[in-house]
């Protein structure tokens, strides 16, 4: 508590009042509001565009779209999965790991134990919450920094999760998921890709139009502003971990369901693409804060350049660098945009 | 280097020249003159108090010389008899010789002592040079050298987070000692050690420790001068006292030929006439009395935990009962510890048909009891300068605006446009970031946050720290209209001149216990001071928690 006056604080004698920042949201600032959400589906649209031109007898096609759509589904629900924790202001590292373990669960009791798929997904899933509770118990518990927690904690999934495999890939997965995920299709886009969007909406609903969502910005930007509001702070923090669990559990079992299979290794690379479209997210739609919309979005885009990329001739190694080299730019990005917002009075 | 070229050419004239001279120190905030013109001696090896009130100019003369402040043109500074040109640029103080102790002393609590002694040969790379390896084991032996030097006992193996309040003091203060040793290195004497405030979170027994570090230091030749509140620390080691009063310096008198009474007379400009005071009945009487009073909004007892030892009181519907006190006194804790946001508080509160023990309370249950807290330290604790305004004016309320499930964010925005009317918000745009708000204004917005709770008793702590005078008296405006509303209101301020103005009643605190009642009203901020000084001095050993 800081409760003297006399420090190298701002003055706080009689008459020392903070300067206030120059009142200047003209015509221009709100309409560069506006701009600056709409800056990434811009961006979005150049880049088809771009590739349209480029080579429009591979690109511009409904086969192309339909992969693009259909292939992200996963890592789209499993970057929905770090958006309550990051806007509680903890980072979880363990929910590509995570994510992988739910996959060979359900891969591993459906065709090695024989167990009705349903069984196995609720399985799957519950399997995610208890992940997602270990690590909101340990961190909340213990008060320990959660990126290194999570860290660790991933690791021992993908450790479970090579344990469960023996080192195989389990295929052979009933056909009933991958009817349910990816087979069936609706406007050529395999029926996963709504699922994603059925997520996103709820995540932006949690986020913006819940008590619970508006409290996690204050936890995220001030535990102490949010410990003498009065807020649970703990308990929002546990939950946030117990929904990433659940949210990552969902995208583990889309990715049995797209592939028809489970092996080790899974879902932590996915993890890096996951944070690279949440931190572009947080640039556009509701900038500077961490939104489902925007972060939904980001995941078609870098798919988009990925693929384009990849039309053009790139070798595979070009997702690693375009993934890293936007998670980089998106994180500078964002903190361009808080910085200018505060300077703009917006 | 400034210093480089004294050693190099010492002038003969200026042998005899006061470590520091001050002439003509002056700063000037908007309108208010904080400073106005000071002049300031220390000679080598002189302990000189820079006493005054909160406000009355301490802490603006210290930011100067710490390069903080730019001061306003014609002031002059000499520092060994060299003039030095002002403002003194920041980190620059170093090279002048001045070193400083702040009262966070500036340590790295989780480091040993060792790093944290010879932090500075990091920054310049050191005698050994930026890129040559640390020996950790010449620094040992160096490190005990300076402890020695000092006659100080501490393990420089220890990590400071370890230490005790005092030891971490003591190392700070050799810490700044040894820099100015190095800033001499060679000459005789020069150098100046501010010490702002060492002494006020330590415990009395200890305090001699400290004394005696600080009168070696000044032995070696260094000019100290310690900035305090503490009347008895100030009397132990001054030999002259220099007291500011409203940016001026009113007392310049050597310790020797004065009295204690004087010394609080020029502080506070008011004679203490002990017929005048009244020692009020024992706090706790006076709860037990009004216990059965209808119109009691708020009443503790045996409050302790943090720098609170025992404190009781009662506050009844409609007052406004200020808190006065010295930094340190306890009274920063007491509006944490009655909403249950003080680890470690203990005590029994009776509020609203409830009453329970203080470790039971969260913040959470305070607030649904009608207790709301405005805390001191706005940027950390009152609100989140990168949410907008209308989030953090409706936050606690949020529950409010959900119609079938979804909260509606138009509804907020049009309560957070009509609040922004009413507390005279300016510019009234809640969209806005709150960083955006000059600090009255984003003050405002957190008293506005909590109102909006409806709340039966406010706990404010500083609630106008950093605030312009106009958005202050719109704040005592808003304060009195709520009080008429039968409103209770604790106000714990260091702002006397406040306490006087809005104040029904106001209490004494020091030591971490209620030490009385100033009497009154009407109140006067001299009065208040004189009475405050008079307590501190009088609460005798304290003993304060140190953990």
């Amino acid at each position: 508590m800081t409760t003297d006056t006399d420090e190298l604080t701002p003055p706080a004698g009689p008459g020392a009042p903070e300067p206030a920042a120059p009142e200047r949201r003209s015509w221009f600032a709100g309409r560069g509001r506006l701009l600056e959400s709409a800056m990434l589906p811009l961006a979005f649209v150049a880049l088809i565009a771009g590739f349209g031109i480029d080579s429009p007898h591979q690109f511009l096609t409904l086969a192309n779209f339909s992969n693009i759509f259909g292939s992200q589904a996963v890592l789209f629900v499993l970057t929905m999965a770090l958006l309550v924790p990051l806007t509680n202001g903890d980072l979880d590292l363990s929910v590509g790991a995570l994510s992988g373990l739910v996959s060979m669960v359900v891969a591993v009791l459906n065709v090695n134990d024989g167990l009705p798929v349903v069984w196995c997904i609720l399985i799957g899933l519950a399997v995610g919450v208890l992940c997602g509770v270990i690590n909101g118990v340990i961190i909340v518990r213990f008060d320990v920094n959660p990126f290194i927690i999570t860290l660790a904690t991933g690791t021992v999934f993908g450790g479970i999760q090579e344990w469960l495999s023996k080192e195989q890939t389990i295929v052979g997965v009933s056909t009933k998921l991958s009817e349910w995920t990816f087979t069936k299709e609706i406007f050529s886009i395999p029926i996963e890709f709504y699922y994603g969007i059925v997520i996103m909406l709820i995540m932006w609903y949690v986020l913006t139009f819940t008590t619970f969502g508006q409290r996690a910005l204050f936890v995220g930007q001030s535990r102490e502003v949010a410990r003498l509001s009065g807020f649970r702070v703990n308990r929002m923090r546990f939950q946030g971990f117990a929904i990433a669990g659940f949210v990552a559990a969902i995208s583990g079992v889309l990715y049995v369901g797209t592939t028809g299979s489970a092996s080790a290794g899974t879902g932590a690379n996915l993890l890096l693409p996951a944070y690279a479209a949440a931190f572009l997210g947080l640039t556009t739609i509701q900038p500077g804060r961490f939104n489902a919309i925007g972060a939904g979005i980001s995941v078609y885009f870098l798919a988009t350049g990925v693929s384009g990329l990849e039309i053009l001739g790139a070798q595979d190694y070009v997702q690693s660098l375009f993934y890293g080299v936007v998670l980089v730019i998106a994180v500078v990005l964002s903190r361009l945009v808080a910085r200018r917002r505060v300077s703009a009075g917006l | 280097m400034s210093a480089t070229v004294q050693r190099a050419a010492p002038p003969p004239d200026r042998a005899g020249a006061p470590s520091l001279e001050a002439r003509g120190l002056a700063k000037r905030f908007g309108p208010q003159l904080a400073l106005a013109g000071v002049d300031l001696t220390i000679a080598a090896g002189e302990v000189v108090a820079l006493l005054g009130e909160n406000g009355s100019g301490k802490s603006t003369l210290v930011k100067i010389l710490a390069g903080y402040h730019v001061p306003e043109p014609g002031g002059e500074l000499l520092m060994g008899g060299t003039p030095v040109p002002l403002p003194v640029p920041l980190e620059g103080f170093r090279e002048i010789g001045l070193a400083f102790v702040f009262q966070d002393l500036g340590l790295a609590h989780g480091l040993t002592v060792i790093e944290n002694l010879f932090v500075a040969h990091r920054v310049r790379g050191g005698r050994q040079g930026p890129a040559r390896p640390i020996r950790w084991r010449t620094e040992r032996r160096a490190a005990r050298t300076v402890f020695e030097r000092y006659r100080v006992d501490l393990d420089p193996d220890a990590v400071v987070g370890e230490l005790r309040p005092t030891a971490q003091a003591l190392l700070a203060i050799v810490r700044a000692a040894e820099d100015l040793r190095e800033f001499r290195a060679g000459a005789q004497s020069g150098g100046v050690l501010v010490l702002d405030e060492p002494t006020v979170f330590l415990p009395e027994s200890e305090k001699g420790f400290l004394f005696d570090l600080v009168r070696r230091v000044a032995a070696d030749g260094t000019g100290v001068l310690f900035v305090s509140h503490d009347m008895t620390a100030v009397r132990e080691i001054g030999h002259r006292a220099v007291v500011l009063r409203d940016g001026r310096k009113v007392g310049d008198v050597r310790m020797s030929d004065t009295t204690d009474a004087e010394l609080v007379q020029l502080v506070s400009g008011h004679r203490l006439r002990t017929a005048e005071r009244q020692p009020s009945s024992s706090p706790t009487q006076e709860a037990a009395a009004r216990a059965s009073d209808e119109d009691v909004a708020l009443a503790a007892e045996g409050v302790a935990g943090g720098r609170l030892r025992d404190i009781s009181l009662t506050m009844h519907v409609g007052e406004i009962v200020g808190v006065a006190g010295l930094l340190g006194s306890g009274s920063e804790d007491l509006p944490y510890a009655l909403f249950g946001a003080l680890p470690g508080a203990r005590g029994t509160l009776r509020c609203a048909g409830w009453s329970g023990e203080l470790d039971e309370l969260t913040p959470e249950r305070a607030q649904q009891l009608g207790l709301a807290l405005v805390p001191g330290d706005r940027k950390q604790q009152g609100a989140v300068p990168a949410l907008s305004v209308e989030k953090n004016m409706l936050s606690l309320v949020l529950g409010r605006y959900v119609r079938r499930g979804v909260l509606s964010h138009g509804a907020i925005h049009r309560t957070a446009v009509e609040r922004c009317d009413t507390y005279d918000v300016r510019p009234p745009k809640p969209a806005a970031d709150l960083a955006a708000l000059s600090g009255g204004n984003q003050q405002k917005v957190v008293l506005a946050r909590w109102l909006e709770l409806e709340p039966r008793v406010l706990l404010l702590h500083e609630p106008t720290q950093g605030v312009d005078v106009a958005t202050r008296a719109e704040i005592y405006e808003l304060m009195r209209a709520r009080c008429a509303r039968g409103v209770a209101i604790l106000w714990v301020s260091t702002d006397f001149d406040e306490l006087a103005k809005i104040c029904d009643r106001i209490l004494l605190c020091a030591g971490g216990v209620i030490t009385g009642s100033v009497p009154g009203p009407p109140f006067t901020r001299d009065r208040i001071t004189s009475e405050v000084y008079a307590t501190a001095a009088r609460s005798g050993p304290r003993q304060v928690g140190t953990g």
